[in-house]
Parts: structure tokens; sequence; C-alpha cells
């Protein structure tokens, strides 16, 4: 059972010392991630949600508590390039072209030119990025700069792919279609995927698992299963589960919504 | 699928000599369409008017005198020319140097920064008559007033653009545990280069304005020495020749400073430019 977790976190508590006060943003969190598992955080802002997504890429050092990726520290997991992160911007270095983007962490890892430069352009292909190797990140839309910050978190071929509210910021039908091409890049390379999101139909759309929090302080107040057929696809959403699932969510993200 | 189906793929900016030329021409041409009546205005002025030559020398006074002393004006030219791109590179190293100290250690930026900015505030023909004492009356003084005054507004923009890195791509740059060393060079430094820049443009103008006060301080040749003697001997159509001589080479030196900029950050200099 240990040898098909990905990811363990037991008893994780974080604190933010402030000011004159602290604030709990994790408390006494539990929460075991399989193998190839697709899970969702949700939650009003202050949940936590984000927090957490940190502390298991190794941005954040908890309070108390143990977190294991496969068995070892989220550090050793880290500096061995097992952990791709997304973030909400696509965080892109406008001085290089999408290509050397994309190759960035393999060209800090000291891959050959020749080598990052085959996976790079494997990953524009795998992103739906085909043409724009050359391009400028500045040339791209939003949309676009997002599936070159998941190529780029995918290209040191990572377990465990980190996805801080992504597509917060685009339209819905760039939305769509994204969730669609992230539903499509999980089943194909098997990672397991951890994502943050508002919106409980992205979730809902997108995991095996929704975990849903409530703030003040941030917890985990209900893991509801999403057992949707896959492969997933847009269509999925006709599925009267689904809509099924959605109201079960909304109605779980509601009790935290009441303590805001 | 993709919407990269719905758009054309983007090449890199690379249009052709011939079109960028082209494009100089169309922005620049009606400067110098004023630059020429300016000129002719002038001259028709001195002669219509009967300005006296002291006063205001005609263009064709200036260039008759240039050109009698063409070897004499391109030797003081080029040591002055000298003096002031030594000292703009040599201050502006020292300025980066500094400014990448300051950038790593609070405790060093907290320390110096004010007595960096008192020093700033110094006027430099105040300054230049005690560097030049230490500094000796040849050529090794002037390069040191010019990186006197190159140095300041370097080490605060490359402090500056150090720190103005994006935070989301220094968490990148984390996950992918990347050294300090690539941290520098590869998000730190091309992140500072576009306020290195605005650092080197206010210097390399300062550098022959720095070059030429300390020539008129002390000195026995350069266009600083030239301007002051023809003062005493008021022969002013040189001393005009000589003083466009000094704005031509800071708009020239200015115009090598832009052009690096587009060679080295092209992708924050093509987005000045209108597409």
């Amino acid at each position: 059972m240990a040898e098909a977790l990905s990811a363990e976190v037991r008893d994780l508590s974080l604190v933010y010392r402030g000011r004159g006060r602290d604030v709990i943003a994790l408390s006494e969190v539990s929460l075991g991630i399989a193998r190839g598992e697709f899970v969702s955080l949700i939650g009003p802002s202050g949940c936590g949600k984000s927090t957490l997504l940190r502390v298991l890429g190794d941005l954040l050092t908890p309070t108390q508590g143990t977190v294991a990726i496969k068995g070892r520290t989220p550090r050793a997991e880290r500096l061995d390039r097992r952990i791709g992160f997304v973030f909400q911007e696509a965080a892109l270095l406008e001085w290089r072209s999408v290509l050397d983007n994309i190759a960035l962490p393999l060209e800090l890892h000291g891959a050959s030119r020749r080598d990052r430069e085959a996976r790079a352009r494997a990953l524009i292909e795998l992103v739906g990025l085909t043409g724009f190797e050359a391009a400028w990140p500045r040339q791209l839309s939003g949309g676009m700069r997002q599936r070159a910050a998941i190529a780029r978190a995918l290209s040191t071929e990572p377990d465990l792919l980190l996805l801080d509210e992504p597509f917060g910021a685009l339209d819905q039908i760039t939305r769509d279609r994204l969730n669609m091409e992230l539903a499509r890049i999980h089943e194909v390379t098997g990672v397991s995927v951890v994502l943050v999101t508002h919106s409980i139909r992205e979730a809902v759309l997108l995991s095996d698992r929704i975990v849903v929090m409530t703030p003040r302080p941030g917890r985990i107040e209900r893991i509801l299963d999403d057992p949707l057929p896959r492969p997933r696809s847009l269509g999925t959403r006709l599925l009267p589960a689904y809509e099924d699932l959605v109201r079960a969510g909304s109605r779980e993200l509601e009790k935290g919504y009441a303590n805001v | 699928m993709s919407d990269s189906t719905l758009a054309a793929p983007v090449a890199r900016r690379t249009a052709p000599l011939s079109h960028r030329l082209l494009d100089v021409a169309e922005r620049s041409w009606p400067a110098v369409l004023i630059l020429v009546a300016l000129i002719a205005g002038w001259e028709w002025a001195c002669a219509a008017l009967g300005i006296k030559p002291y006063i205001l020398p005609s263009p064709s006074a200036i260039l008759t005198a240039a050109l009698n002393d063409v070897p004499g004006l391109a030797r003081n030219a080029g040591i002055t020319a000298w003096e002031a791109t030594a000292g703009f590179v040599i201050g502006s190293a020292l300025g980066a140097l500094l400014g990448t100290a300051f950038a790593y250690s609070r405790f060093l930026a907290r320390g110096f920064l004010p007595f960096i900015i008192a020093a700033n505030t110094i006027p430099v023909v105040a300054i230049a008559p005690i560097i030049i004492i230490w500094f000796g009356h040849g050529i090794g003084s002037k390069i040191a007033v010019t990186a006197f005054l190159s140095f300041f507004p370097l080490a605060l923009n490359m402090m500056k653009g150090l720190q103005s890195y994006d935070r989301t791509v220094a968490d990148v740059f984390h996950i992918a545990a990347a050294s300090p060393l690539q941290t520098f060079f590869k998000m730190r430094l091309p992140s500072a280069l576009p306020y290195v820049f605005v650092g080197l443009k206010l210097n390399v103008t300062f550098s022959v304005i720095g070059a030429i006060v300390a020539e008129f301080v002390q000195a026995d040749r350069g266009l600083g020495f030239v301007i002051m003697t023809t003062y005493r001997t008021m022969a002013m159509p040189k001393l005009w020749a000589a003083m466009l001589l000094s704005a031509l080479m800071g708009i020239l030196f200015f115009l090598v400073v832009a052009m690096l900029e587009r060679i080295f950050v092209p992708w924050h200099a093509s987005m000045s430019t209108d597409p």
C-alpha cells in the first residue's frame, strides 16, 4: 500500500508568524495521494489550499507534522527534479523563446542542448504549441503562456505535478480546452496531480478525489470521491452523475463559506 | 483542438535590413528637414541682421574654422572620446559590482547607500580639482573624474534591477533546484538588464560632460582644452566647432549604447517601439 502512495501528509500544521498575531494557515491536515491519482483542493480564500500545495512543493516548511513524497522529504524530491509546479501566472522568462523556456529546468539540470531541445519539442507537441517554438512569451495569449508553463513543469518528467489555480485568469472557453489538455496529459503521462482551484465544476470534471477545505483555521472539511468514467471529456459534464457531484461539492463548499 | 491551429506561427522579429533602414528614414525625415531649415535660417540671419561673429558665428564660419584645423580637432576629440569611454567603462563596471553587492547584502546596502547618495550630490566641478590633485595632470585624472560620475547611476540601477525579478519566476527556479549562480546569471541578471541600460544611457551622456569639465580644470589637450583656449583668444567659430563636436560625440555614444540595448535586451527594447 505504501508503494502505491505518491504523497502522504500527516497531521500537518503551518502557522504564519505575523506581527502581533499568528495566522494558522493549516491545522492538522492529513491526506494521502495515490500514484497516478488526480486530486483537487478546493475551498474559499484562506482555507490553506495553496499553502498545502506549496508545502508539497518544498516552497514552504510546515510548522508541525510530516510530509512524505514516495517516502522521502519534499526537499529531496525537489532537488531530484521529481516535482513539477505550475503557478497562477505562467512566469515565463521574457528574454527566452518558448522552446528555451520549456527547456529551462533541463538546462539547469545540466542536460545537453540536443537532449533538452528534443524533450522540449516533444512537450511543445504534447501541450499543442507546435509552431511557436521560436516565439517570445509576450507574443503568446494567456492560454498559450499557461500551456508553455505546463510543458516546462513536465520537462523533468516529474512524478508529482502541482498546479496552483493555473487557469484562474483565463476565459471559459480557453479554460475548458486547457482542462481537457490537462486530463489528457494526466492520462498519457500517469503523473500524480494535485490541482488547487476555485471552481467545483473544474474539480469534478478532472479529479479522482476532491478535497474540500475550510478556513480559520485551514483544514479538510471533507473528501469527495469522483468516480466519473475515464477518460474524461467535455461530454462528461452531460452525465447526471456529474451534476450530482457538483451539487454535493457545492454543499460542502458552502459550509466553508459560512465561516467566512 | 488547440489554439495553435487558430493563429499563424509567430517568428522572431527579424525584419530585413532594407525594411529597417526605410523605417528609420521614415521616422527621421521630419527632424532632418527641421535641421536643414534651422541651419539655413541661421546662416541667413547672421548675414542679413549683421550679427557679429563673436556673438553668433554663422554655420559656414564654424565649418570653415573646423576645416582649418581638422587634424587638431580630431586629435583633441579623440583624447576626450578616450577619456570619456575609459571613465564610462571603469565607472560603470565598479558601479555594477557595488550594486551587485548591495543587492545581495542588506547590511552593505544600508551601511553604504546614505554616503553614496550624499557623495552623488557633490557637483562635479567641485570634486574635479581634488581628483586631479590625486591622479595627476595626465589623462588618468580625466578618466577618474568621468568614472566618478558614471559610478553612482550604475550602482543604484544595478541594485534596483537585481531586486526587481518576478517572485513567481524565483519560485520556478527554486522548484527546478537552481544553484545561486544559475539563479544570478539566468534570472536576476537578465531581469536587471533593462535597469542597467537606464543607468548606462545616463552615464554615457554624463561621461562626455565629465571629461570636458575635467579638462576645463586642468588640461593641455582635449575638447575642453580647445574650448578654454579658444575662449581666451575669442576664436568663437572654433569654440562653436569644438562644442558641436562634443555634442555630436555624446549623441554618438548614446546611439552606441542604445544599439547595445537592442542587442542585449531585445525582448524589452522591442516592446518600446510601435509594431
